[in-house]
């Protein structure tokens, strides 16, 4: 006689009650219920458990808040209060390209379209300005979290084509505290985070004569954030920010001199 | 007033997708961390993830798909926040000693079935399984998931997942049927 309580059996009877049981060895098994009574019981107790979890521990709905959070992911809806408008600098076959690129391109009601302010390429500074928002928001400023400059850029250089310039400012007061990659113009641009008190800022590196690079030091304002652009001989820096104006461009004058090649650095 | 929104191709899939499988989501996700508070971090964390993975794929299955994303999210949240709580590594012996047998085989049933109709308890029993064994069962039996599905989702071959299942269940028998 078998053993009531083998494995095998234990198996085709949770096997029949998931509806995983081909027709021959559910009828097999039907057979062998019909001869034993302890076996058939095992089975009824088995889908009584399956019942009771069906109506006892059943999916719960997720909480609105949760809802509207993923909702928010998924759709490009203007976050911000409409953007003073100064002209329509737009075009359409631009803003297409971007929007398959950046994750969030918001147009506000209103003007119908939102225009990007006086800038010649609008388009790179807002979409690395949606992209700071998302992660701020989502609580997650960067993929790859570290103060290590040896951890952070080996993961961007995994993930690019750009050679990420990564510079200590921790004795400056903006300790970096990871990396991420946004997606410029279709290719993945790195990213670094650096953070000082509660605030952040996040460098996009591109590569030079990119869309988004453009020399001058002066700050712009975007949806509230602050954004900083300069270039060197290898590289264009995107900054974005939520701190002060004056403390972004410490930061910036801070960065760019630790990035300078020991033989520009000036003479003691 | 017209609002012109353009989103990208990996929005457009994201919001076919992801929504209606949220409450999937965070069901597998509170169950793993047991924890609701927990799990929509987790659910989001995962969100943001397959938001970024649409950018270049399209998904052909779309709900084991995400729950897997789910779980790996909720498996790495637990590690790093909650190590302890969190039975995988070194913890085979235990599984093993789970026993899938009843032993007895009541030709009676009734007890056991009067047993399972105490929410409260079936509850705290599903909650204290070792994870694997809370996973697939979840994955299983609240998901729907087929044992192909859970197997791919939990990395482990379907026999595993077959005697997990079975284990999972047999477990929660015994300590509905021993405590008072």
């Amino acid at each position: 006689m078998n053993d009531p309580t083998s494995d095998d059996r234990i198996l085709r009877l949770n096997a029949a009650i998931d509806g995983e049981l081909d027709a021959s060895s559910w009828l097999e098994l039907e057979r062998e219920m019909g001869a034993d009574p302890a076996l058939a019981a095992e089975y009824r107790r088995l889908e009584a458990l399956r019942a009771s979890m069906a109506r006892l521990a059943p999916r719960e709905p997720a909480p609105k808040t949760l809802a509207d959070r993923i909702a928010a992911l998924g759709a490009p809806v203007a976050q911000a209060a409409p953007m003073p408008v100064s002209r329509p600098a737009w075009s359409g076959a631009r803003i297409l390209a971007l929007a398959a690129s950046v994750a969030v391109i918001a147009f506000a009601t209103g003007a119908g379209l939102t225009a990007l302010r006086q800038s010649a390429t609008p388009g790179v500074a807002a979409g690395l300005v949606s992209d700071f928002a998302r992660a701020s928001i989502a609580g997650q400023p960067y993929d790859v979290g570290s103060s290590d400059r040896h951890t952070v850029k080996p993961w961007l250089a995994g993930r690019t084509t750009v050679s990420a310039a990564i510079v200590d400012l921790a004795a400056q007061g903006f300790p970096l505290s990871g990396g991420r990659i946004a997606i410029v113009d279709r290719i993945p641009a790195p990213t670094l985070v650096y953070r000082h008190n509660e605030h952040l800022v996040a460098v996009t590196e591109l590569p030079p004569g990119s869309e988004g690079a453009r020399a001058g030091g002066s700050i712009q304002t975007i949806d509230g954030y602050h954004v900083a652009r300069w270039s060197d001989a290898n590289l264009a820096y995107v900054a974005v920010s939520d701190m002060d104006e004056e403390t972004l461009a410490e930061f910036v004058a801070a960065f760019r001199q630790a990035e300078k090649p020991a033989s520009e650095a000036p003479a003691k | 007033m017209t609002t012109a929104v353009i989103g990208s191709v990996a929005q457009r899939r994201f919001s076919d997708i992801v929504p209606p499988l949220l409450d999937d989501a965070y069901t597998l996700a509170k169950w793993i961390c047991r924890n609701s508070a927990d799990a929509e971090d987790i659910v989001q964390e995962a969100a943001i993830r397959a938001l970024k993975a649409l950018e270049t794929t399209a998904i052909d299955r779309p709900k084991p798909w995400f729950l897997t994303i789910v779980r790996n999210a909720a498996i790495s949240w637990m590690a790093k926040n909650r190590p302890k709580d969190l039975s995988y590594a070194g913890d085979a012996a235990d599984l093993d000693s789970i026993d899938p047998r009843l032993g007895e085989f009541a030709p009676d049933p009734e007890q056991a079935l009067i047993a399972f109709e105490d929410g409260e308890r079936l509850r705290r029993a599903i909650a204290g399984l070792p994870s694997p064994l809370l996973e697939t069962l979840i994955m299983r039996d609240v998901n729907g998931l087929s044992y192909r599905d859970i197997a791919e989702a939990t990395g482990a071959p379907m026999g595993t997942v077959m005697s997990r299942l079975a284990r999972a269940r047999a477990s929660l028998m015994k300590t509905l049927k021993a405590e008072p």
